[in-house]
């Protein structure tokens, strides 16, 4: 860990945000941390998370801009009281002070002022750069298939913008490419998802490792002293062969099953606990914590790089979107906080980087029923002690209905940054060569930046 | 293949005629029976020879063989009627015998042949009709209800497919009871929430209702129209069910009118209080694009046999643009819940509850400019809420995507995971014509899904390559009537099975988004196999079932209770593992369970010396299987 962070982590404690762990703790655990291992972590948020109410211009005229088209959306700058109290409100960011971020992320926005933590602007799925002309000139070939629609656009940013249809996402291409470099004596899959099965996960030669949170052990037997006869009828009915490809499919993943929660379960037997408290009644925050016990036993697991997946719904926010999105950004803020914080206790701080990405924006304009609609072009975190932090990535857009960022009418912006950059940027940190980037992110190429610097 | 129980082609019994201890005919008048002395010649006899089962709807070839004579020429008959007739069957010169369509009051016939040589003289057999063979009935409840029970393969082998299908379609709706607000029934009471009534109300109805059909295919239904509970009130589940399960045998324009203007849909994909945009806003575009891309369209233009029409340039061609979505979404404009009678209202929003009636327009809410739909279908300006409504959803009925898109959808839910383009196009022939000339006839699409060679081809060859995996809500309801769980609720719910379908990332109207639990379009990771349910099973809900037939076998589900002791009838059979065995292959396999699997159980539980863990550790080996979990 360097010096930096280890400031950044003393004041985020000096300012009670960590609990029950001392500095020479933290000390300890830096310099067992001190080996080759490197984490990414995504944090799905499902639905199409209103970004444009997520970082909003600070200064008056920007402000006042947004204040203006977004009318009955738009958030205040103080915190709102009575009917409206449950609505959130702006924060400005004290070290981008132009912007201001969401009340319900306050413990990110102490993340960025601590330089562990930057918002990268305006990126969304694009096959290469576009502009708002070029996209009005309806030139089919160089924009992403079924804009506007989430499955979609969930899958073209899991899968880096290869546009359409493809059977992998780039946390499993980055494992084809680099597992055998890195992770020759592991006992699982370098990907964990604990958020279900993504397509972000899943590669050539590559299939994700599932976990339930909280459900980390083998399947649970009531036969006594049969319970071991039992399995082993069982696990020998898997490998019967049959003509019928679904059933070998399943057999497929059972198989994994019994393999990994063995490996799981031994694994975590005699980890120590972490002291980090997580946030009750949060599912973000319970997967991230799962995480974090499995970032903790790394090394039992034989793992050097790990990329794992979680998720939070609910975002499509058509109606009501106030409420709900505070509710939302106030479950995120503290769950991403909790986890940073638990990296800082493993002593891997730096070797531990955690994303957000989401199906897209949504409209600048709002619509009639409180809510806004489909857009594009998003805004996104990057948390992390190997982040340089403080700082804004990308280009805010402007913020016109039809302005020069605007796809149509109603401020759904053409993004500035392609989503397959911002994942390229992760994954070069991350250990993937320059001479596998191309292979990684076959759309790279059309881009003049693979690394946006944010990292 | 028929089981051995019902038909043995093989073995044929031949039956005798009485012609042995009769001399007929041939001195005339004055002979007696038992006074012939010295026949001139021996007696001509008649020998039937053919199947001793037949199903309905099928034919069976007999033969006659005549002896003594040269003219061996016989007549057929059918309980005694020469050539038989539609009630009892029919049966041609040659004696191929044509059972009814439907099962007659007495389910045994008699074949005869008659000697033309000796019109008194001929040979019966016996023939058993039967509507359906084991596996046929078994499969066809895995494909039709919530689970095979001994007793209704029973019934299906007796009346057939058609027949089961008729007795189905007849069968009114079991209704959800609604729940009022306030108080709350016991058993949401302590959740202080309405949806664990809801979900209770729909296991019950799931587990115990006898109109299995129209309860399964409401459920395939409300995985593609889906509403949840996450952010609607529990209290619109049960209408909303309801008007899927009364529509299920309807016409699909019905199903998308009863949906559109539900307060379920409306609230959850807010066409609801959705108002007519002033001039700084859009309309809401939720269920305008919802109802056509995950509803009734898709995203691409599709063929019948449901494959993609691709452009001059190879690209797929978009069903809508984003300009017909914002016009669908004006023509949506100014619905709002009725007042607490189901009668109009004039305010807007109108939050008055009803979550139990269809939604109402408020003209005034209504944008009344005009909208350009597809296919370039104009609504003038003017229109009201109802006519543009009515005139939308048509629109979109009578597009050609329709059928191929929601007949795939209704064969993955009930058939199979992959249906061939050509078993989809037969179903969207029968969606766009049901041959009087009505499209979306439900009953009709119904129909051709389960009779069609492609869902009947598992009948006859277990390793017929098809099928799709159990999902956990399916794998639990045919569990609670396979085995005969009871409830024992204090409250009689049935909620506690959701705790169990949850942990396996499925709980009724509980999605966590309108894209269903799992996505219709999901291939399992490397490999080229379009699986739907195949997106919530991984190697977490893998471990995570394992131990919820652990949970079963061991009466350990809460609320229910299960007899698999010493002295139950799996216990008792448990006494013959082989019996056991084959017991829970007709009960979850069809029969068809393969014979290595079958000797691994029975070789599994024959050293235990409880039959009771006989019986647990052979259910369990039965149902973790991945042959059980692919209903094929």
């Amino acid at each position: 860990m360097r010096r930096r962070s280890f400031i950044k982590y003393a004041s985020l404690a000096a300012a009670g945000n960590i609990a029950g762990l001392k500095p020479f703790g933290a000390l300890n655990a830096l310099a067992a941390g001190a080996t080759d291992y490197k984490a990414l972590v995504c944090v799905f948020l499902y639905g199409g998370n209103d970004a444009n109410n997520m970082i909003v211009p600070f200064d008056n005229t920007g402000y006042a801009t947004y204040q203006s088209i977004r009318g009955p959306l738009a958030l205040g700058k103080t915190a709102p009281t009575g009917n409206n109290a449950s609505d959130g409100y702006i924060q400005q960011i004290q070290s981008i002070p132009g912007f201001g971020l969401h009340s319900g992320l306050s413990d990110i926005a102490t993340l960025i002022n601590s330089d562990v933590a930057a918002p990268v602007v305006n990126v969304g799925n694009l096959t290469q750069p576009l502009t708002r002309t070029q996209y009005l000139a309806n030139q089919l070939g160089s924009v992403p298939s079924n804009l506007f629609s989430h499955p979609d656009q969930q899958v073209e940013w899991q899968n880096a913008a290869a546009s359409g249809a493809t059977t992998t996402g780039w946390a499993g291409r980055i494992s084809d490419a680099i597992n055998g470099t890195y992770n020759g004596s592991a006992t699982i899959p370098m990907v964990t998802s604990v958020a279900g099965d993504t397509l972000f996960c899943n590669g050539v030669r590559t299939t994700p490792v599932s976990v339930s949170p909280g459900n980390l052990g083998g399947a649970s037997c009531s036969e006594g002293a049969e319970c071991s006869a039992r399995l082993a009828a069982a696990q020998s009915l898997i490998t019967l062969s049959s003509g019928i490809s679904l059933v070998t499919a399943d057999d497929n993943i059972t198989s994994n099953a019994y393999a990994y929660a063995a490996t799981l379960t031994a694994a975590t037997k005699s980890a120590t606990a972490l002291k980090t408290t997580f946030p009750a009644n949060n599912g973000l925050a319970a997967q991230l914590q799962q995480i974090a016990q499995i970032i903790n036993v790394r090394a039992a697991l034989g793992v050097k790089r790990q990329i794992f997946f979680c998720g939070i719904g609910n975002f499509d926010t058509h109606s009501n979107q106030l409420v709900l999105q505070a509710n939302l950004l106030g479950q995120i803020g503290p769950a991403l906080a909790a986890f940073y914080q638990s990296t800082t206790e493993m002593g891997i701080a730096n070797q531990v980087t955690a994303f957000t990405m989401s199906d897209f924006a949504r409209t600048f304009q709002p619509n009639s029923n409180s809510g806004t609609d489909h857009a594009w072009g998003s805004h996104h975190f990057v948390i992390g002690g190997a982040v340089k932090g403080g700082a804004m990535y990308g280009a805010y857009p402007t913020l016109a209905l039809g302005g020069p960022d605007d796809s149509g009418s109603n401020g759904r912006w053409v993004p500035s940054i392609g989503s397959v950059q911002y994942a390229s940027t992760l994954a070069q940190w991350f250990g993937v060569p320059q001479n596998q980037l191309a292979t990684v992110f076959p759309t790279i190429t059309n881009f003049n930046t693979t690394d946006l610097g944010f990292i | 293949m028929i089981p051995s129980s019902l038909l043995c082609r093989k073995l044929c019994i031949l039956f005798s005629s009485a012609a042995m201890l009769l001399s007929i005919g041939c001195g005339g008048a004055g002979s007696t029976p038992g006074t012939v002395t010295a026949p001139i010649q021996a007696a001509i006899t008649v020998t039937v020879a053919g199947p001793t089962t037949t199903q309905i709807g099928s034919t069976s070839q007999f033969t006659a063989t005549v002896t003594n004579t040269t003219n061996t020429a016989v007549t057929w008959q059918v309980d005694g009627v020469t050539g038989g007739n539609t009630t009892a069957g029919t049966i041609s010169s040659s004696g191929l015998y044509t059972a009814p369509l439907t099962l007659p009051s007495t389910t045994s016939v008699s074949i005869s042949a008659v000697s033309q040589a000796s019109p008194t003289v001929s040979g019966t057999v016996s023939d058993t009709l039967f509507g359906a063979s084991m596996m046929t009935a078994a499969r066809l409840l895995d494909q039709t209800s919530f689970g095979p029970t001994a007793d209704a393969i029973q019934h299906v082998q007796s009346v057939g497919v058609s027949g089961y299908l008729t007795e189905q379609f007849a069968q009114p709706a079991t209704l959800l009871a609604a729940i009022p607000t306030s108080p709350l029934p016991a058993l949401c009471l302590a959740n202080n929430t309405a949806y664990p009534c809801a979900e209770s109300e729909w296991w019950q109805t799931a587990i115990t209702g006898s109109d299995q059909l129209r309860q399964r295919v409401a459920f395939a239904l409300s995985e593609m129209f889906v509403v949840s509970t996450q952010s609607i009130p529990g209290q619109a589940i049960p209408s909303y069910h309801n008007a899927l399960a009364t529509d299920a045998f309807s016409n699909f324009s019905t199903i998308m009118k009863d949906v559109t203007l539900s307060p379920a849909m409306g609230g959850y994909l807010n066409m609801l209080n959705s108002a007519k945009p002033t001039g700084s806003q859009i309309a809401n575009e939720n269920y305008s694009r919802e109802l056509m891309q995950l509803f009734t369209l898709g995203l691409d233009a599709l063929n019948q046999d449901g494959s993609v029409q691709l452009d001059g340039n190879g690209v797929p061609i978009p069903a809508y643009t984003q300009t017909q979505v914002q016009a669908f979404a004006r023509a949506y404009t100014g619905w709002t819940l009725a007042n607490t009678a189901g009668g109009a209202v004039t305010k807007f929003p109108n939050n008055s509850g009803d979550y139990s009636d269809p939604m109402v327009a408020v003209e005034s809410k209504h944008d009344t400019t005009s909208k350009t739909l597809l296919d370039g279908t104009v609504l003038p300006g003017g229109q009201t809420a109802e006519q543009d409504l009515q005139a939308a959803l048509t629109n979109i009925f009578n597009n050609s995507n329709v059928g191929p898109f929601v007949c795939t959808q209704l064969i993955q839910h009930l058939v199979t995971s992959a249906p061939s383009p050509a078993y989809i196009s037969r179903v969207s022939a029968v969606f766009a014509n049901n041959g009087n000339g009505t499209r979306g006839d439900m009953k009709a699409v119904i129909t051709a899904i389960l009779t069609d060679q492609e869902a009947r081809a598992g009948d006859t060859n277990a390793e017929y390559n098809g099928g799709h995996l159990r999902e956990p809500v399916l794998f639990i309801t045919a569990m609670m009537r396979a085995l005969g769980f009871t409830n024992t609720d204090g409250n009689g719910s049935y909620f506690s099975l959701s705790g169990q379908s949850a942990k396996l990332s499925e709980e009724p109207y509980r999605a966590n988004s309108v894209f269903n639990f799992f996505p219709p379009n999901y291939v399992i990771p490397d490999s080229n196999l379009n699986a739907p349910e195949f997106d919530i099973e991984n190697t977490a809900t893998s471990v995570l079932q394992l131990s919820l037939a652990d949970a079963i076998v061991n009466n350990k589900i809460g609320s229910f209770t299960v007899d698999l002791s010493n002295t139950s009838a799996m216990g008792k059979l448990a006494a013959n593992p082989a019996n056991l065995v084959d017991t829970l292959s007709m009960l979850f396999m069809h029969s068809q369970m393969p014979d290595t699997m079958r000797s691994t159980i029975i070789n599994a539980i024959t050293p235990l010396t409880s039959n009771a863990q006989r019986a647990r550790v052979a259910i369990y080996l039965v149902i973790t299987s991945s042959q059980y979990k692919i209903i094929h």
